[in-house]
């Protein structure tokens, strides 16, 4: 989940904050050691992480594109300048757009805010954009909630009952309220000093950016995995129990089988290189047998890994997360009734691997997998009287067409109680009987009026020929005699 | 959706009364003639469907798409009212099928135009309608009995979807009221009952049908409450195609689905996208296919509010929009799967339309589409794969932007990754006996374990003892293991299996009787690894690891255990001469090392006094002729005296890393056997053995010679 780091650099920034009265910092010195222990973080625990840093005064800039480089994040963060007014809700459009043009909008983002909760004054002001929220055209709308899903963290460096002297708290639960809600303010506890503000960050590290770490099991087979990004937990709204699922650390391989997105990084320590790991075994297996692994990540929720190559000659073991449920993927059938190949009396998969028990066909084929009857168009039902035309000039040698393509039509006709047109087709039927020519097979004139007796029987409703299942046969007759 | 939301079961009330008997008055020419055959021919009168046929036939195709994009827990009950009502399938699954209700349909035939108008009324449906929703589906009593805490959240709501021709807007109000008092009724009654539910919402959507040509009597409204519990919405709809599309914009509304229109599909038979139709095999002209689908394959355009940029269209009465992707063609690269967000069941719009079935036709035999989003800046943009998977067509929508994933790191950068010996092939073996296969539903393991639990209970059992290198192993490295390897990790043995493991066993013993080199590794240890014999020591305790894991599971289990420790443990004198055999190559190795003449001498010493006792117990005297690994006839040795013997370990110079290593192996497997009389009494490491041989000295050249050659 990438993240933006959204930057005050107001002037108030750089109000002085005496530090056990022997030094002077600025809020800003203090939102820069804070960030720097951030980054510092990142870059060894959570490296994986897109980060982009952004300032913003009256104006905005993106000074870090989104990178995996925390030195130049750190190295521009030294470099930050002092501007003017605060005015949140530009910045927060900025946000939107850097974030959309990067990612688009199916990215889940983290927006960090770092201010010291004087949100301006006037137009621009967080207030005002916040009273002004409903009464704007649809071109200036809000940026928030955004298109994206976000979790957004408030950063304030300044102390709670600081903020609750004027407005800015409440401005700022309503920022966060409007963003989704997915998220926290952090302020400093006690008076501001490194250690306080050191404290609020770490507060911010631990809920968003630990690592998430896991045993992955195969049997007696184990390995201790990162994943990431970290997975989310999901809340499924059964309406029954609005259940959240979070991802269990034990991680289970059910088996090996024959698509959605996170991925997985073993652990990323390189001191233990050189002792055998599970992940390096399974993911070289898995590559050259061009498996997956299906792996089960709590109570009914399953996922896959496998291994993933990107263009250069890396690859590392990938896990993907199906929707929670016992059927995730129809094709597949109910995970929990997958059993072992041993089991069955002859492999599935072929002696020689030529076959595969995958995919399940779905009991009730789909409409368009069979031969449904729609009439809805002229030119569906055109299609299909044609076709019975067609099929009875050619009689006897297509018969067995000609009588399939005339029960379907008989069928639907029923059902439809739209007897007129078996009237009207026994007449056409009767018609091409008149006009068969003097070269035709007998056959085909006793067909073709067996058909449209049939059919117009079948037109009166009389139970004994209209019935749904009924079929109409093909007259026997013998010539050869 | 939510999954008791009113989606879950709607109900179709269709209108059975005299009136509806009567035409649509929209006419189809099913007689097309073809010119060569239009001479002297009259056509067949054109004919016209009634509004029952009308209404029939566009209710199925509502529930077609349905069925399509949900083929569960999206329930429908079919309801036709006259005289009375006619219930014609429940909300069972089994039930679910348009052909289920094509059938029911035809018992029903179309309404009969001499009935009495006064006994007949739509009245009778829309009360069984209300009925119907109070009963409890399958899904909803699954999910009251699972979670007897929360039976009650499952909610009860649904959608009542009455095709009639009603007389006017009183009328219209007049049914409404109705359904209101009935659901009042009815929710008293299910309150006393396991069966029933009460409704918690009812959505109303009535369609007032009337044939072309007609003023309606009806007016259109939009979606109201008449109750907290019950909603209504009425649609004044000419019959025929007006009904249809008013229909297909209902179902999409009713089960949140989206449309898609392909575009710029080829049909040129060279593509083999169709190829059956013989009056088009000659055109190359591109054709359109609408298909619906989940909206959240949409969900990308909706939320950048790019729907109209980007290739959007809007029809009828900027009611229904659709959006315009454009027909890739067919690559099989698969990296495009990787970013893949999700996979959305489709239902074509028009099923049976030629272009329609060409695509689908395609997508089921096995082929992939891609589709391109037409972006205004003309930049072409993958979003969107349609392909099949067990005979369902899904629209797979794809990670068109940058991903997150980009450039991970490679595994070798992690644990384990420096690591090169890795039983890959191995262990692909062991995936392919763990593949997964499904098992029918019904049938049932004694065990009562299910079917992922089983294959679960078999990795656990195939992974008691697996060494992930090659250097971490012997035994996984030795052809001749395999077959005991494979057999020993199964649940239960049959007596052939415990038969073929045993074999296994005796194989090996043959093949350490004849000195066969195993495939031990020497990776960090110097010089040549360890002795042959240790090599099978090392060989016999893997196995033994091995086998005393699945031990415990079945008698059959334990006999192979059983075998192997009485295999191993060998006679005496074989021990012994093995441990001769030993000597001889320590010596030897010795000799190259430091060529310490002393330790060498008595290391002979010991073995000639070994093998006086072999003589004397003269058993397996024939083996050791036969094994051309015999020792040599060391009678050209020069003989020292006895008091210098020492036990094996001390026999040495300065100590090198192998013999230490020796040592320690020849030390852990020594706790394996019966200690030497000798040794255990020793005094100081020291025993004088066979003192009475001294007197005999004379003797041991020719004793020595003849026992070994």
């Amino acid at each position: 989940m990438p993240t933006v780091v959204l930057m005050d650099v107001s002037l108030s920034m750089t109000r002085p904050v005496s530090l056990d009265g022997i030094e002077e910092f600025q809020r800003k010195n203090l939102a820069v050691h804070g960030l720097n222990m951030l980054f510092e973080h990142m870059a060894s625990n959570y490296r994986l992480e897109f980060t982009a840093l952004m300032a913003f005064s009256s104006l905005w800039e993106l000074l870090v594109p989104f990178t995996r480089d925390y030195n130049a994040l750190q190295e521009a963060l030294s470099n930050l300048e002092d501007y003017d007014k605060t005015c949140l809700e530009l910045a927060l459009q900025g946000v939107s757009s850097v974030v959309q043009q990067e990612w688009g909008n199916g990215c889940p983002c983290q927006v960090v805010l770092v201010t010291d909760g004087s949100l301006g004054i006037g137009k621009g002001s967080l207030r005002h954009s916040l009273q002004t929220l409903k009464h704007r055209g649809d071109d200036k709308k809000f940026p928030l909630p955004y298109p994206f899903p976000t979790k957004m963290f408030i950063l304030c460096v300044a102390n709670a009952e600081e903020l609750q002297m004027t407005d800015a708290m409440e401005n700022l639960e309503e920022l966060l309220r409007l963003s989704g809600g997915d998220g926290q303010i952090f302020t400093v506890d006690g008076p501001l000093c490194m250690k306080s503000v050191q404290a609020m960050f770490g507060m911010l590290i631990d809920r968003a950016y630990s690592p998430f770490h896991a045993v992955l099991h195969c049997g007696n087979l184990s390995s201790d995995v990162q994943v990431f990004p970290r997975p989310e937990p999901v809340v499924v709204d059964e309406e029954v129990e609005p259940i959240p699922r979070a991802v269990s650390t034990e991680v289970d391989e059910v088996g090996t089988g024959t698509t959605d997105e996170l991925e997985e990084e073993p652990s990323a320590s390189q001191m233990a290189g050189k002792s055998p790991n599970f992940c390096v075994l399974l993911h070289g297996s898995l590559k050259v047998e061009g498996m997956v692994a299906l792996v089960q990540l709590g109570p009914e929720w399953f996922g896959m890994l496998y291994s993933q190559a990107d263009s250069k000659k890396k690859s590392n073991l990938m896990m993907s997360l199906f929707e929670p449920g016992s059927d995730p993927l129809p094709w597949l059938g109910k995970i929990s009734h997958l059993g072992p190949v041993s089991e069955a009396a002859e492999n599935p998969y072929g002696e020689d691997d030529s076959k595969s028990p995958f995919p399940l066909q779905p009991q009730v084929k789909r409409s368009y997998a069979q031969n449904v009857t729609v009439w809805i168009k002229a030119s569906g039902l055109q299609t299909d009287v044609q076709k019975i035309l067609r099929n009875a000039r050619k009689l006897p040698d297509k018969t067995q067409t000609f009588y399939k393509e005339l029960n379907r039509l008989r069928k639907a006709a029923l059902a439809f109680g739209f007897w007129e047109l078996l009237k009207g087709v026994a007449e056409l039927l009767e018609r091409e009987c008149t006009m068969l020519p003097d070269s035709a097979h007998p056959d085909a004139a006793f067909q073709l009026s067996h058909a449209a007796h049939q059919l117009k029987l079948a037109s009166s409703g009389d139970s004994q020929y209209a019935a749904f299942d009924h079929n109409i046969v093909p007259m026997h007759t013998d010539f050869s005699s | 959706m939510k999954m008791f939301s009113v989606a879950h079961k709607t109900v179709f009330v269709v209108d059975h009364c005299p009136y509806m008997a009567e035409s649509s008055r929209q006419q189809v020419e099913c007689d097309v003639l073809t010119k060569s055959r239009a001479q002297g021919v009259i056509p067949l009168a054109p004919v016209s469907k009634s509004l029952w046929t009308c209404a029939v036939e566009c209710s199925m195709e509502y529930c077609r798409i349905l069925f399509d994009v949900y083929p569960k827990d999206k329930l429908v009950n079919y309801i036709v009212s006259d005289s009375e009502f006619h219930i014609l399938n429940t909300w069972r699954r089994e039930d679910q099928s348009t052909h289920e209700l094509m059938s029911a349909l035809a018992a029903v035939g179309p309404p009969n135009p001499r009935e009495d108008p006064e006994c007949c009324s739509i009245l009778h449906g829309l009360v069984a309608a209300v009925e119907a929703l109070c009963k409890i589906t399958e899904l909803q009593h699954e999910k009251r009995t699972a979670l007897m805490d929360t039976a009650e959240r499952v909610a009860n709501r649904g959608r009542i979807i009455c095709l009639t021709n009603a007389k006017s807007d009183t009328h219209v109000r007049m049914l409404e009221d109705c359904i209101q008092e009935t659901i009042s009724e009815q929710n008293k009654l299910a309150a006393g009952s396991d069966r029933l539910m009460a409704i918690q919402q009812c959505d109303l959507v009535l369609v007032h049908i009337y044939p072309q040509g007609e003023e309606t009597l009806v007016s259109d409204r939009p979606k109201k409450e008449i109750s907290p519990l019950l909603t209504s919405e009425v649609h004044s709809v000419r019959a025929g195609r007006h009904l249809a599309s008013k229909l297909n914009i209902l179902v999409q509304q009713h089960f949140d689905l989206a449309s898609t229109t392909i575009t710029n599909i080829p049909m040129k038979p060279t593509l083999n996208v169709c190829e059956q139709e013989e009056q088009h095999a000659n055109t190359s002209a591109n054709y359109d296919v609408e298909l619906l689908h989940h909206r959240d394959a949409h969900i990308e355009f909706f939320k950048s509010g790019d729907l109209h940029m980007a290739g959007t269209s809007t029809r009828e009465n900027g009611v229904k929009e659709t959006m315009t992707l454009k027909w890739c063609t067919p690559r099989t690269n698969s990296i495009e799967l990787h970013y893949c967000t999700g996979a959305y069941r489709i239902s074509p719009t028009d099923v049976n339309s030629r272009p329609s079935s060409c695509l689908t036709n395609f997508l089921l035999n096995g082929r992939s589409v891609l589709l391109e989003q037409p972006r205004k800046s003309g930049s072409k943009v993958i979003s969107h794969m349609l392909s099949s998977h067990g005979g369902e067509i899904f629209l797979h929508v794809l990670n068109s932007n940058r991903s997150t994933l980009e450039d991970p790191p490679s595994i070798s950068e992690g644990c384990g990754g420096r690591v090169t010996d890795y039983r890959i092939t191995d262990f692909g073996e062991f995936m392919r006996d763990n593949r997964l296969t499904p098992v029918a539903e019904a049938s049932h393991d004694p065990s009562g374990k299910l079917p992922v639990e089983r294959a679960k209970a078999q990795l656990e059992r195939y992974t008691r003892y697996w060494p992930m290198i090659i250097s971490q192993t012997t035994i996984f490295n030795m052809q001749a293991v395999v077959p005991l390897a494979n057999l020993i990790v199964k649940e239960a043995l049959t007596e052939e299996d415990l038969l073929t493991c045993q074999k296994t066993i005796y194989n090996l013993v043959d093949m350490e009787r004849k000195n066969d080199p195993l495939p031990i590794s020497t990776v960090g240890s110097r010089g040549k690894g360890p002795k042959r014999d240790e090599q099978y020591r090392i060989m016999w305790n893997e196995l033994e690891t091995l086998v005393k894991t699945h031990a415990g599971a079945t008698d059959r289990h334990q006999r192979v255990l059983e075998c192997i420790i009485a295999c191993r443990s060998k006679p005496p004198e074989e021990e012994e001469r093995k441990k001769r055999g030993r000597k001889r190559e320590e010596r030897e190795d010795r000799t190259e090392k430091n060529g310490s003449k002393e330790a060498e001498d008595k290391s002979w010493q010991e073995s000639e006094r070994l093998k006086g006792l072999l003589e004397k117990e003269d058993q397996e005297s024939e083996v050791i002729k036969d094994s051309p690994d015999s020792p040599e006839p060391l009678n050209k040795k020069p003989r020292l005296i006895s008091e210098d013997v020492q036990p094996p370990e001390r026999a040495k110079g300065p100590a090198t890393l192998l013999s230490m290593w020796t040592n320690r192996i020849t030390v852990a497997n020594s706790r394996k056997h019966q200690e030497f009389f000798g040794r255990a009494s020793s005094v100081n490491s020291k025993f004088e053995l066979y003192q009475h041989l001294k007197e005999e000295n004379g003797m041991d050249a020719h004793e020595n010679g003849k026992a070994t050659r």
